[in-house]
């Protein structure tokens, strides 16, 4: 089992250097590159110069280009992702205090995502072809389509508004005073504020994994060990809860990796709506600065996010299903 | 040409003894057949229908939503303003619109009429070709001749001071960047008989720029889409055919590219290249290729063991020839279905984008910039702003959405069964 999760990691190393290849040379090759945030007027000659310096002297540019890549690759490695422009910090620190709140906006997302697509799959292929498939379809397929910036600034127009229903809180991650709350109220305030934006970023994606389940039940249902058990006599609550059920989970766990990518650009836009202080929001208003090493952070840390997700996936997966092999 | 009524020598001897709708049946050409399917299905007609409208919108919105009069009395002179002020993008938008809609026309009566599937499939690439032809001719000669018209006269003000005569305005008064004078104090208006969705931040009329955002919307969504089908099917054909190293090599790459979260490279593209629309097409297109390209592989790695694909070869066939000439009009059929989801997802991207404020540069309207303008719905709630916009998108990418499914389930009949 060790050997195979070292394997699947070394696999994922050609994949991680053309990643860092790829956003280092788009960055690289940028036009305008030593003048970037060059757009904040109130800049002065003198602070622009430093900007460029600062820049210059983080990409290398006076060393060739192979070497300017494994120095900013040693550099990233050894966390070092360069200085924002717009906040004078490191984008590092930056980064470190935006990633858990995104994080577990994604972990909850998934979480919700799998408890309703399941069932519904579930659903769907016990009553295939009658109303109720037919209509899950539709409505997942609509849910699809609805466009997360006006789902988002609905729900917070109705639900948020201290004007209309109010019963949620209209942004951020926490309430203003924090001091006076226990752990476990803390936790609830917590978990109240992210209500909303959890619903806004897991509605879009019951439409692919309740397909899948339903299909993945589908095929099973056709198998012989399916006709084995209904000629055992046994009731079909248990042959499609027991058996055909537990089967059709298997392809459920690899549809976790692809996910990810999904639900870390949707928290762009809900972090944005929500105004929640979170990595999605941080390289949104970098972006208007042209404050380019926060953007090829974040990009960066979402590439390796989702490899990782790829890696649990696929090692959930080994662990799941017997018939895989280890070598 | 020929009547239904001639002895055919093609006809396959195994329907000797059908009557004459089944060996119709029989002479359909394959689109025909998959179109009949996905006619068949009333959802799939009320998408395409809706999908139809938005085009027609797109084509037709200046002479809609326009501050400039089809024809007024001017000083003693009749004048023209509103088709002297067409741009250049409405003419060529216009020109397509007309061949389009002439070449559906030539698709639609050859459809009915009973010849031969080959000719008729000859002809309707022909005529297909001549008109792409004429379209790229025209409107390359608009680009070069015509320079669009800077009119400095405002017509709701002459129209109130009585110097228009028999004037004749089009429905809506308002163009998309028209704005109420700064001093009349008409911003974030509610809607009235004026402005029958409101204004919004400038003084725009809401109605006038969420008709006119349909343009941005089709351009963006066909033409990245254009991009990113180009990309795709050109890289999945050369993995596909070349199994093997290459084959490897470039299907890291695509995951390299997956592995990025779409919108952070949209950001990262958009925050180096900045936002004209033309780099906003650009950008959405490369950014959208990947899907295609699997498609492509999957279905080349199918074909090129096919025997047409050996006697390609034999015959000593340069390479793009086979490939682009030969393989590719047989490999594209499950492509058609990601084509309509992409457009699906390039509005998307696109209304993300500018909601984010870093779409396409204002004053162009876009449902997503409208939304943003709609304001912090936790403190004041514009409705008029915020509910239009993204019904529209919803509905767009709903019935692009509808399409692609209904596609899909016409295309594959196995699916076809599951429902």
């Amino acid at each position: 089992m060790l050997m195979y999760i070292l394997r699947r990691i070394l696999l994922m190393v050609p994949t991680l250097i053309g990643m860092t290849l790829l956003l280092f040379c788009v960055v690289r090759f940028a036009p305008g590159l030593t003048t970037a945030g060059g757009a904040m007027a109130e800049n002065s000659r003198q602070a622009q110069q430093a900007i460029e310096e600062k820049i210059k002297k983080r990409l290398h540019l006076d060393r060739p280009l192979i070497v300017q890549y494994f120095l900013w690759l040693n550099d990233t490695v050894h966390g070092n992702l360069g200085e924002s422009i717009q906040y004078n910090a490191p984008v590092a620190q930056l980064i470190k205090e935006r990633l858990p709140i995104t994080l577990t906006l994604n972990l909850l997302s998934s979480i919700i995502v799998y408890l309703i697509a399941i069932p519904g799959g579930l659903l769907a292929s016990i009553r295939r072809g009658k109303s109720f498939d037919i209509a899950w379809s539709f409505v997942t397929l609509a849910l699809f389509s609805l466009p997360i910036i006006w789902v988002g600034d609905m729900l917070l127009a109705v639900f948020g508004n201290p004007n209309f229903l109010g019963w949620f809180p209209v942004g951020g991650a926490h309430a203003t005073s924090t001091e006076w709350m226990t752990s476990g109220s803390y936790a609830g305030d917590f978990l109240w504020h992210m209500v909303l934006p959890v619903i806004c970023l897991s509605y879009g994606q019951f439409a692919y994994l309740s397909k899948i389940q339903r299909a993945a039940m589908l095929d099973n249902l056709g198998l012989d060990y399916v006709r084995t058990a209904r000629a055992k006599g046994l009731p079909p609550s248990v042959v499609t809860l027991r058996h055909v059920f537990r089967n059709s989970l298997l392809p459920m766990i690899t549809l976790f990796a692809g996910l990810i990518p999904g639900l870390l650009g949707g928290s762009v836009v809900v972090e944005h709506i929500f105004s929640i202080k979170g990595m999605g929001d941080l390289v949104v208003t970098a972006t208007s600065a042209r404050d380019l090493p926060i953007v090829q952070a974040v990009a960066l840390i979402g590439s390796i996010i989702t490899l990782i997700c790829l890696l649990i996936t696929d090692i959930c997966y080994a662990l799941a299903d017997p018939r895989v092999s280890y070598d | 040409m020929t009547n239904e009524t001639r002895p055919s020598e093609t006809r396959p001897s195994g329907s000797v003894g059908l009557a004459p709708h089944e060996d119709a049946l029989l002479r359909r050409t394959y689109w025909a057949v998959v179109g009949r399917s996905y006619w068949r299905g009333h959802l799939n007609r009320i998408a395409t229908f809706f999908i139809l409208l938005i085009a027609l919108l797109t084509i037709i919105v200046p002479f809609l939503a326009n501050s400039s009069p089809y024809i007024a009395v001017i000083d003693g002179h009749r004048e023209f303003p509103l088709f002297r002020n067409l741009t250049r993008v409405d003419w060529i938008w216009l020109l397509w619109g007309f061949l389009a809609s002439f070449f559906a026309l030539i698709f639609w009566r050859t459809g009915k009429r009973n010849i031969e599937i080959e000719p008729l499939r000859a002809q309707r690439l022909r005529w297909g070709l001549a008109l792409a032809a004429v379209g790229i001719l025209l409107s390359t000669g608009i680009v070069l001749f015509k320079n669009d018209y800077l009119d400095s006269r405002d017509y709701h003000q002459l129209a109130r001071a009585g110097e228009l005569h028999n004037a004749v305005f089009p429905p809506l008064r308002w163009g998309f960047s028209d704005q109420e004078p700064l001093d009349a104090n008409r911003l974030y208006e509610t809607p009235s008989r004026e402005h029958f969705l409101g204004t919004d931040s400038n003084g725009r009329d809401a109605l006038a720029r969420l008709l006119w955002s349909t343009r941005i919307v089709l351009e963006i969504g066909l033409i990245s889409e254009i991009i990113a089908l180009t990309i795709g099917a050109i890289y999945g054909a050369f993995m596909g055919y070349f199994v093997g190293k290459i084959d490897i090599l470039g299907m890291r790459f695509v995951e390299i590219v997956e592995a990025i979260p779409l919108l952070f490279l949209l950001i990262t593209f958009v925050a180096i290249f900045g936002r004209q629309l033309f780099m906003i097409m650009v950008i959405i297109g490369v950014t959208g290729w990947t899907g295609i390209a699997r498609f492509v592989r999957a279905e080349f790695l199918r074909i090129r063991q096919l025997d047409y694909v050996t006697a390609a070869k034999s015959l000593g066939l340069p390479l793009p020839n086979i490939l682009f000439r030969h393989m590719l009009p047989n490999g594209l059929t499950p492509v058609i279905v990601t084509f309509t989801f992409g457009v699906a997802g390039n509005i998307v991207s696109e209304s993300i984008l500018s909601f984010l404020g870093i779409g396409v540069e204002p004053p162009t309207a876009s449902w997503g910039a409208m939304l943003d303008q709609a304001g912090n719905p936790g403190e004041v709630f514009r409705w008029w702003l915020a509910f239009p916009p993204g019904l529209m998108i919803f509905l767009t990418v709903f019935a692009y959405n509808i399409t692609g499914e209904g596609l899909r389930d016409a295309i594959d009949p196995r699916t076809n069964k599951t429902i």
